[in-house]
């Protein structure tokens, strides 16, 4: 990998580990200060969690119990009417004859001037 | 690997992995030392595991890489808490004690290292310090061969420039 001409680079690199392997610390020493960090884990906040679980469950039931209509707004289906966006669109012209009886010599003038065109 | 064989790996590549970290931690001999320490302890817990796909030396300088990049960043991130600055004086410079203990010719190469990119000094540390192959240091680097190899030879090129220019 490397050429003649990086025989010098590579001559001070090896005064450099000389030096480096001359003034590291012991491996026992090393390893034993490495063993000496190994802390008790950090005690979780499990006490904190449980009582801020609690809480948020307390609020919901609150919530839940106080709020009106717990039960649900029964909803009279016959009063209501719906009516939808293209529902003009099913009106005949003249359909008012349609749902009346036909007479002689009379007409009925309101209807006929109700006709919508679609 | 048993708890023994592990510990015996570690204590016949300790000089090495204790030069691998002092070049990681930018020439501070104390933050080397707790780099290594921290990196024995993942061992040791199993936090780092050996699978074997690379050499135990290009695992363990890898481990000790990582390590020390972590520490790095707990480093940084206690200098920007309010205060921080008192008690911290860390400046990712050797120490001066390292300094003085260090020969005239090693000195210079140190500050020429320190010119250098991180990747490009990394490399050229692996390769001519502790003689991995550029593809071994590749492996260390957590970067490509290709881009392992664009780093020795910019690295070695910027070194040799250094030191030339440098006054005997």
């Amino acid at each position: 990998m490397t050429d003649r001409n990086d025989s010098d680079l590579r001559d001070r690199f090896r005064a450099l580990r000389r030096e480096d392997a001359a003034a590291a610390p012991p491996f026992d020493a090393t390893l034993a200060a490495a063993r000496a960090r190994r802390v008790a884990p950090p005690r979780r906040p499990r006490g904190w969690l449980a009582a801020a679980a609690v809480a948020v469950a307390a609020v919901a039931v609150a919530l839940l119990l106080t709020r009106p209509d717990r039960h649900g707004r029964t909803i009279d289906l016959a009063t209501v009417r719906w009516e939808g966006p293209t529902d003009f669109l099913l009106v005949l012209p003249g359909d008012e004859l349609l749902r009346s009886i036909p007479r002689f010599g009379r007409m009925n003038l309101s209807s006929l001037s109700d006709r919508r065109t679609p | 690997m048993s708890p023994e064989t592990l510990e015996l790996e570690l204590a016949c590549l300790h000089a090495a992995a204790f030069g691998w970290a002092i070049a990681c931690c930018a020439g501070d001999r104390a933050a080397a030392e707790d780099a290594l320490q921290a990196s024995y302890l993942k061992i040791l817990d199993g936090r780092a595991r050996f699978d074997g796909r690379a050499s135990f030396r290009t695992w363990l300088f890898a481990v000790v890489r990582n390590t020390a990049a972590e520490l790095r960043r707990r480093s940084a991130l206690r200098r920007l808490r309010p205060l921080a600055v008192l008690d911290d004086t860390s400046d990712e410079r050797p120490d001066a004690a390292t300094v003085l203990a260090r020969a005239d010719a090693s000195r210079r190469l140190l500050a020429a290292l320190a010119t250098l990119p991180r990747r490009q000094r990394e490399v050229l540390h692996l390769v001519f310090y502790q003689d991995l192959t550029i593809s071994e240091a590749a492996a260390v680097a957590g970067v490509s061969l290709g881009t392992a190899r664009t780093h020795y030879e910019r690295g070695k090129a910027a070194l040799k420039k250094l030191l030339k220019e440098e006054p005997e």
